[in-house]
C-alpha cells in the first residue's frame, strides 16, 4: 500500500467516524437546533403539536387545571405580559401564562404556561412565608384575605392573615409590566413576647426541565452565590443529596432554555439557599433569610423579588444593571464566550428591528463581517489565485527534488519569489471565523428572540433544522425518512455552494488531499444538516460572497486563469 | 512521552481540520510539520516553545518563506 493510499484509508475511516459518531456526541455536547416547529407532509406545512395533553389515567393524582384553579379563592394577575392568578390558600403564585409567547407557531396556539398549581400537569409554583421557629406563622392551608381582586402594574395587592398568638402577617405583592414580582413580607408583633422572624421563599416544580441539559446549555437548578453564577448542580445531583449554600446577594431558581423562575432575596442581607428533591419527582429551590428577633409592639418588613418569565436578553440586562438583581443576566447560559456572543446578538437584534426578518438580518450580519475582513480576504484570494496559476511549475519542482524535501521547499520558495506570489495570510483569518460561527450558533440556540422566527417560504423557524427534504419528494410522499438521511433543501444548497467555493481554491498537490477536498463539501453537508437553518444561511451567504469575490478577482486579472489547475 | 502525545496532536490537526482548510501556510515547512520536527529533536518543553513561537510568527503581517527548525 502506498503512502497515499494509506492516508486516504485513514481519512475515510476518520470521515466515517465523524459522520456516524458525530450524532452521538452532538446531542450531548452541541445540541444542533431547536425541535422543528413544522413538518411537511402531503405537500403541506403542518405545525408540529407540542407535548400531548395528560391522559385521564395519568399516574398520581393529576387533575384538570381549571378544576383545581376553581377550587380556592384567588387574586387575578393581569399585566401586559402575564396572565394568571394567586392562590389565596397558602399565598402561592401558581397560575401564570406568558401572553407574548406561544407553544407552537400555529396562529391559535395556546400561550406558554410557566406556573401551574400543585396536583396538575407540570405543577410549578412559588410561595413566600415565615419559618416556624416559635413564630407560629400561617400554614399552607391558611386562606389569606386580599385587599383587591386584581394584581396589575402599579396596583399592588396586600394579603393579610393572623395567628392565635397576636402576630399579624402581611404580604404585599406588586408586579412590573415585565416579569418581576416584588414581595414585601411584614410581621407585626401584637403579642407579649419577642418572636424570631425569618422569611423564606420557595419555587417548586414537578419533574425535570423539558429542555435537555447539555454541555453548551444548562437547564435545571441554577443559582448566583458569592459573586459567581453556578450552572450546576443538575437535577441528578439534587436527587442524590440536597445542595446548600450561603451568600449575600444572588438568587436561585430553575432555568429552562427560554424560561426562568428566580427567587431574589434582599440583595444586601445574607441568606441560606438550597435545592432539594421531594416526593414523586418534585424539586424545590428555597431560601431562608437570616432570623431577626422582633420585640412586642414592633413590626418588621423584609423584601424579596421573584422573577417568572421569558429570558429576554435586554430585560435581564436591565434588571441586572439598573435594578440591582445580582447577575440575573447570567441566567442565559452564554458560557465563557459571552464577550463575543452578546455583541453579535445585540447587532443582530438591531438589524432585525430595522428589517423585520431575522433571516435577512443574518445575511446582513454575514455581509458586515465579510466587509470587515475584506482587505485580508482580498489579498488571500489574490495569492491563492496566483498559486493556482503557477501550479504546473510547482509540480515540476516537486518531481525533480522528490528525495530532498528541504531542497524542494527552498526551490518552491524561490519560485514564489521569482513569480512574485504574495505569501498567504496564514491560517489565522480562517480560524478567526470559527469563534464568530460558534457565537452565532449559541445565539440561535439560546436566545428567546430567535425562537419561532421565520425566514422565507417554508422556513418558519430559523433556530430549527430545515423540515423540507427531497427524500420524500418534499413531503409529497407520506413517509418520514430516517432522521440521519433526511437532509433538508438548505443544507443541500450549502453543500453545493461549498463545492463551488472549494473548486476555486488551488488544488492540493497531494493526491490524498485532493480526494479529501473533493469529498469534504458533502461530508460537511451531512454534518451541518441537523443544525439550525439560521447557521446554514450564514454559511451559504459567506460561501457565495467568497465565490463572487474570487470570480471578480479572476475577471480583473485574467492572467491568473492562464494555467488552470487540473 | 509528553512529546509523543503532542506529536500525535499535531498529526491529528494535519489529517483533520488542516486537510479541510484551503492552503494558507506562509512558511515552509508548515507549522504542524515544524512542530513535529521540533518536538522530535528538542523534546516536549523546548519543542513546544519553538512551535508556539512559530505559530505566533504566522499572521498576515509576519514573515514568510523557508523557515526550518533551528
Amino acid at each position: 500500500m502506498t503512502e497515499d493510499n494509506k492516508n486516504f484509508v485513514l481519512f475515510a475511516v476518520v470521515a466515517a467516524l465523524i459522520l456516524f459518531g458525530w450524532p452521538l456526541i452532538q446531542n450531548r455536547f452541541f445540541p444542533t437546533a431547536n425541535p422543528p416547529v413544522t413538518k411537511i407532509e402531503g405537500g403541506k406545512t403542518e405545525v408540529v403539536q407540542g407535548k400531548a395533553a395528560a391522559t385521564a389515567d395519568a399516574p398520581g393524582a393529576i387533575r384538570d387545571r381549571n378544576l383545581v384553579i376553581g377550587e380556592s379563592p384567588r387574586v387575578k394577575i393581569d399585566t401586559p405580559t402575564l396572565q394568571g392568578s394567586i392562590n389565596l390558600k397558602g399565598a402561592r403564585i401558581d397560575d401564570l401564562v406568558l401572553k407574548n409567547y406561544k407553544d407552537t407557531i400555529a396562529k391559535d396556539s395556546a400561550p406558554v404556561r410557566l406556573l401551574s398549581p400543585a396536583g396538575t400537569t407540570d405543577a410549578y409554583f412559588a410561595a413566600f412565608g415565615w419559618r416556624d421557629d416559635g413564630l407560629a406563622p400561617p400554614a399552607a392551608e391558611t386562606v389569606w384575605t386580599a385587599s383587591s381582586p386584581v394584581l396589575a402594574p402599579g396596583k399592588p395587592v396586600t394579603l393579610t392573615a393572623a395567628n392565635a398568638k397576636g402576630q399579624r402577617f402581611q404580604i404585599e405583592l406588586s408586579v412590573d409590566k415585565d416579569y418581576m414580582f416584588t414581595v414585601k413580607q411584614t410581621v407585626a408583633n401584637g403579642g407579649q413576647a419577642p418572636v424570631p422572624v425569618a422569611t423564606y421563599g420557595l419555587v417548586n416544580r414537578a419533574g425535570v426541565s423539558k429542555d435537555p441539559d447539555s454541555w453548551t446549555i444548562h437547564t435545571g437548578p441554577m443559582s448566583v452565590a458569592n459573586g459567581s453564577a453556578n450552572y450546576s448542580p443538575n437535577f441528578k445531583d439534587v436527587d442524590a443529596a440536597p445542595q446548600k449554600f450561603t451568600t449575600t446577594g444572588g438568587w436561585l431558581g430553575f432555568t429552562d432554555k427560554y424560561w426562568l423562575t428566580a427567587l431574589l432575596p434582599d440583595q444586601a442581607r445574607s441568606f441560606d439557599g438550597q435545592f432539594r428533591a421531594g416526593n414523586a419527582k418534585t424539586y424545590q429551590a428555597d431560601y431562608t433569610a437570616a432570623p431577626q428577633l422582633l420585640p412586642p409592639g414592633r413590626q418588621i418588613t423584609q423584601t424579596a423579588r421573584f422573577f417568572a418569565g421569558a429570558k429576554e436578553v435586554k430585560l435581564l440586562d436591565r434588571y441586572t444593571d439598573k435594578e440591582g438583581a445580582t447577575k440575573l443576566d447570567y441566567a442565559i447560559d452564554w458560557g465563557w464566550f459571552r464577550l463575543v456572543e452578546k455583541p453579535i446578538f445585540y447587532y443582530l437584534d438591531w438589524l432585525f428591528r430595522m428589517i423585520g426578518n431575522f433571516g435577512v438580518a443574518i445575511i446582513l450580519l454575514t455581509f458586515t463581517i465579510r466587509a470587515l475582513v475584506f482587505p485580508i480576504a482580498q489579498r488571500q484570494y489574490a495569492s491563492m489565485a496566483h498559486m493556482r496559476a503557477i501550479q504546473p511549475k510547482m509540480k515540476a519542482i516537486q518531481e525533480r527534488y522528490k528525495d530532498d524535501k528541504p531542497r524542494q521547499q527552498q526551490e518552491i520558495m524561490a519560485l514564489y519569489k521569482s513569480e512574485k506570489v504574495n505569501p498567504l495570510a496564514g491560517c489565522l483569518p480562517t480560524l478567526l471565523q470559527i469563534p464568530i460561527f460558534y457565537a452565532l450558533y449559541k445565539v440561535l440556540m439560546l436566545t428567546i428572540e430567535m425562537r419561532h422566527q421565520p425566514f422565507v417560504a417554508w422556513i418558519k423557524d430559523l433556530s430549527a433544522p430545515d423540515p423540507l427534504t427531497p427524500l420524500n419528494l418534499f413531503g409529497l410522499l407520506n413517509f418520514t425518512p430516517p432522521h440521519f438521511l433526511a437532509i433538508g433543501v438548505i443544507p443541500i444548497i450549502l453543500g453545493i455552494s461549498m463545492y463551488f467555493q472549494f473548486k476555486l481554491n488551488p488544488t492540493p498537490m497531494d493526491e490524498t488531499q485532493k480526494q479529501v477536498f473533493a469529498l469534504m463539501p458533502w461530508v460537511l453537508m451531512f454534518v451541518m444538516a441537523p443544525f439550525a437553518v439560521g447557521l446554514q444561511v450564514y454559511w451559504i451567504t459567506s460561501n457565495i460572497i467568497t465565490i463572487i469575490q474570487q470570480r471578480l478577482l479572476y475577471a480583473r486579472h485574467p492572467a491568473l486563469l492562464e494555467a488552470p489547475a487540473k | 512521552m509528553i512529546a509523543r502525545a503532542l506529536i500525535l496532536v499535531a498529526r491529528a490537526w494535519q489529517i483533520g481540520p488542516s486537510a479541510v482548510m484551503p492552503p494558507t501556510c506562509r512558511y515552509q515547512p508548515s507549522c504542524s510539520a515544524y512542530a513535529i520536527e521540533a518536538l522530535r529533536r528538542y523534546g516536549a518543553a523546548r519543542g513546544s516553545w519553538l512551535a508556539a513561537k512559530r505559530i505566533a510568527r504566522c499572521h498576515p503581517w509576519g514573515g514568510h518563506g523557508y523557515d526550518p527548525v533551528p
